[in-house]
């Protein structure tokens, strides 16, 4: 797979639409495995979502004494097999971005999984697809990197930068996801 | 029936055992193109697939669009007639529902005259079903009270057009292009959630280098990123666009050859704006003045720019003024009828713009035509095969109407995919109103708040049940597939309208197998008029990706921009609006210091009666609360999670208190989307436009009490 996952984390407008649609993918039981949560409501709606990163040496999957998840060979990190799964959620501790859920009903946990039944035919994540104001996108590697390209040619253009309600600056700036 | 369209090269994911069919989100005016998943056996309806290749949303959907399936197999739904009996409501069969209706309606009309019937419609259903509305009020009853809840959405915006320009167009450009803009100028618009999708526009704009003006008392996601945010007192909006104007003319940024053109009243409007000094605009508006200026610069420079305007600028008892003036800061720079610029509002309801178009207003005719003008009346009443002098004259407006009721001339009412008993002001009113009347009927496919109060209420089904049009919020008509056969004993609208007009003597005129049939008649009705939808069929719309009214003719292209050669005026010419401010109907007073101001939450569409049941909205915003800044809280003991009440001249409620810096100082802010004692409409103010009939949501004047749960409790 060539294609990534990419966040803006500044275009997002909160309005959650990753969240439900993510329960709208067949493998994901009706749950969601995404979050968009505010800076700080207090201070302004900035919201950002915040997905699986996919990582290339995922520390969940290292951390698993079941070995439940499993990676595919796009590189996409699972989420935990059923019948491997024993519930210790050592997971959710070892994440370091705090991704993985754990259902404590049916004492497993789980995760994004890049709606592996789309993207493995480069058909574009649910999250991704729906996400109205492009925040998260589901890109050509290429593609990506004329974004950050882009983005720095962006910020030497006069006044691009808002110069009143640039609340965003509480923000990070922004960095993909991606599997090679 | 159904079809899965895409055009070449778009992948979507289909399950073997199921089919796509396509069409679009049932909610507002943005109309997202969407594809629904059923089940290839059961035929039942299991989810949903973006439509990518749908050009104005792109596969983009809002939460409320991604589970609208989820309303239509749900166990909510009204399955079989119900009549209330004894104050309890228990199923019947359609002939006891209708043998009920036949009986009250007729014994009414003989005991109190034609009109003591009323018809309240909606906008929320398919353009065939709006026009039949229309039809079945004046042919079916005969009776002169219909109107409409666009009344409580659009109807300013609709005056405000009318007034400048001679038509009623929500856009005057496609949305397609507005990422070519250079600069958008916002007000009263939260965008990012009461029409999310359109963000990819403004945001794709913003990556060229486009800037956004952003006029609102809250600081919404959009204003978040604006570069300016004229943050002004509620029921400001006129004394803002007449300062803009002020500076647009002292700082040279007019277009003098297509104001000398192509507009009227251009001098008027200078001497008008003339005392509409930043200073002074300041005082009224309460935002700094170099804001003001800085916006007027920003936008007075920009080559091509849009002035898009939403319920804030609308929902005031100034509404069609404040359109009218925000139209005209488009004129003065010569945007309206050219390349990604002009001026939209952005339609509340899905199909806010098709349904005011068609006679469902209580002046209006199909096609825009006025009730009022005899050769109007003649060529509709041939259409609809009765005499002129039957046509019954203009009514009154949506809240009017409850007027009426408490005066004792409407005894009856139909209400037709609407909820007033949330979305209207002012509700202790309206449920006095309700519990008066001597025979009430609702259609509704989930037992509303309205429908709680009636006496029978009709199962119709939901937009996935039946085939028609939609026109979006740019003036694109589209099409809605029917995606399963409809649940229970429930009907389309327009069937159970045609089977009441049957037992009311007139089933003459509703002979009508499908939709289909009825898009053909309204074609013809629509012939000629303002909104003229002659050439537009259900086959272009598909080969089109729909069609833009007006569209005169089979080949005629439509009409993406509008107003590119002259105006809808008698002259061809605008009128430039010279209106003074005036205060709101309700301003602060000792007594009740604060503003208050309603608006929405992305999770709900309007008085949510479908999106309160869908389990991921309702997780996601189960009840109201109250939006304050700190600052205003402190003055009350207030901290984040505090009970409030709420107190205006008509009623008082408690909520819970949210904390947030992003809204001004002396204005409270709660979403109006429950019924009942969670209705923040309980305080609102029905104080009206005079002329769209438009009540002042956004504006009215609120005192604060700090309350404990165990207050609450006790009452």
């Amino acid at each position: 797979m060539r294609k990534i996952m990419y966040l803006e984390f500044e275009r997002c407008i909160g309005c959650r639409s990753c969240q439900a649609a993510c329960r709208e993918c067949g493998g994901h039981e009706a749950k969601e495995r995404n979050y968009v949560e505010y800076v700080d409501f207090m201070e302004s709606r900035q919201t950002y979502p915040m997905l699986c990163m996919q990582c290339k040496d995922p520390a969940c999957a290292r951390v698993c004494p079941a070995n439940a998840i499993q990676i595919t060979e796009e590189g996409v990190v699972l989420s935990a097999m059923e019948e491997k799964c024993i519930g210790c959620r050592n997971c959710t501790f070892g994440c370091p971005f705090g991704i993985p859920k754990f259902d404590f009903e049916a004492n497993k946990m789980y995760k994004c999984d890049m709606c592996y039944d789309r993207s493995k035919y480069d058909i574009a994540p649910m999250c991704a697809s729906v996400c109205p104001s492009d925040a998260i996108r589901f890109i050509d590697f290429d593609e990506m990197q004329a974004l950050r390209r882009r983005r720095a040619q962006m910020n030497l253009v006069e006044g691009k930068k808002p110069q009143e309600g640039n609340k965003w600056e509480y923000v990070p700036e922004f960095f993909g996801v991606y599997t090679d | 029936m159904t079809q899965y369209l895409v055009k070449e090269g778009v992948k979507n994911l289909i399950h073997p055992d199921e089919q796509l069919i396509t069409t679009h989100c049932c909610y507002c005016g943005m109309q997202c193109g969407m594809h629904i998943r059923v089940h290839k056996k059961t035929g039942k309806v299991v989810g949903v697939e973006p439509r990518y290749d749908w050009p104005v949303t792109r596969g983009k959907m809002c939460p409320k669009g991604v589970t609208a399936y989820q309303t239509i197999e749900h166990k909510d739904r009204i399955l079989r007639p119900l009549i209330k009996k004894n104050g309890k409501f228990v199923e019947a069969s359609w002939e006891e529902a209708l043998d009920l209706i036949e009986k009250n309606f007729k014994r009414i009309q003989a005991e109190y005259g034609k009109d003591a019937l009323a018809v309240f419609g909606g906008v929320s259903m398919t353009n065939e079903k709006c026009y039949l509305v229309g039809k079945y009020a004046r042919v079916a009853l005969g009776t002169r009270f219909i109107d409409y809840n666009g009344r409580f959405c659009m109807s300013s915006a609709a005056g405000g057009f009318l007034k400048t320009l001679g038509i009623d167009r929500g856009s005057t450009l496609p949305w397609t292009e507005l990422e070519h803009t250079d600069c958008f100028f916002m007000a009263g618009t939260n965008t990012a959630e009461c029409h999310p999708t359109s963000i990819q526009w403004f945001w794709r704009a913003k990556d060229k280098g486009a800037k956004l003006i952003v006029a609102d008392p809250r600081e919404t996601p959009t204003a978040r990123v604006a570069d300016v945010h004229l943050d002004l007192k509620p029921g400001t909006d006129s004394a803002l666009a007449n300062g803009i104007m002020h500076l647009l003319i002292k700082e040279g940024y007019v277009d003098e050859e297509y104001v000398n053109e192509r507009c009227n009243n251009y001098e008027e409007l200078k001497a008008m704006v003339e005392k509409f000094t930043p200073e002074y605009t300041a005082k009224i508006t309460g935002v700094a003045p170099e804001k003001i200026v800085k916006a007027a610069h920003i936008y007075g420079r920009s080559p091509r720019s849009v002035v898009m305007f939403a319920r804030g600028a609308e929902q005031q008892s100034k509404g069609v003024d404040n359109v009218s003036l925000y139209t005209s800061m488009a004129l003065l720079r010569g945007q309206i009828g050219k390349f990604a610029s002009g001026v939209a509002t952005f339609t509340g309801q899905g199909n806010g713009q098709g349904g005011r178009e068609h006679g469902q207003k209580s002046d209006l005719l199909p096609g825009y035509r006025k009730i009022t003008d005899p050769e109007a009346v003649k060529y509709i009443s041939s259409i609809w095969g009765i005499k002129p002098e039957d046509m019954p004259g203009p009514g009154v407006s949506a809240y009017e109407m409850f007027d009426e009721i408490h005066k004792g001339t409407i005894r009856a009412m139909h209400v037709i995919c609407s909820n007033p008993a949330v979305s209207a002001p002012n509700l202790e009113y309206i449920w006095e109103g309700l519990r008066k009347l001597d025979f009430l009927v609702v259609n509704d496919f989930f037992l509303s708040e309205t429908a709680e109060f009636a006496d029978v209420v009709l199962p119709a089904t939901t937009w996935a049940e039946d085939e028609g049009t939609t026109t979006n919020l740019e003036g694109r008509v589209i099409r809605i597939r029917k995606v399963r056969e409809p649940l229970g004993e429930a009907k389309p609208d327009w069937m159970i309208l045609s089977k009441i007009a049957e037992r009311m003597g007139k089933g003459k005129h509703f002979q009508y197998n499908s939709a289909r049939e009825i898009f053909d008649e309204l074609r013809l009705a629509s012939k000629g008029g303002k909104a003229d939808y002659y050439g537009i069929t259900y086959e272009r719309i598909d080969k089109e990706d729909g069609v833009f009214w007006p569209c005169p003719s089979e080949d005629h292209p439509g009409t993406p921009t509008m107003f590119k050669e002259k105006f809808g005026t008698p002259d061809g010419k605008a009128n430039l609006a010279v209106v003074d401010w005036e205060p709101a109907g309700e301003e602060p007073t000792e007594e009740y210091p604060h503003y208050l101001t309603t608006g929405r939450v992305v999770f709900h569409y309007l008085s949510g009666n479908q999106t309160r049941r869908v389990d991921f909205l309702k997780e996601q915003c189960p009840v109201p609360y109250a939006e304050m800044h700190p600052e205003l809280a402190s003055q009350y003991r207030l901290s984040n999670g505090d009970l409030v009440k709420l107190t205006t001249k008509r009623s008082s409620m408690v909520l819970e208190v949210r904390l947030t810096k992003a809204i001004r100082k002396d204005t409270v802010f709660v979403p109006y989307h429950w019924g009942k004692e969670l209705a923040v409409n309980q305080l609102t103010s029905a104080c009206l436009d005079p002329v769209s009939r438009m009540p002042e949501f956004k504006v009215c004047a609120v005192k604060l009490e700090k309350v404990s749960a165990k207050e609450v409790k006790a009452q």
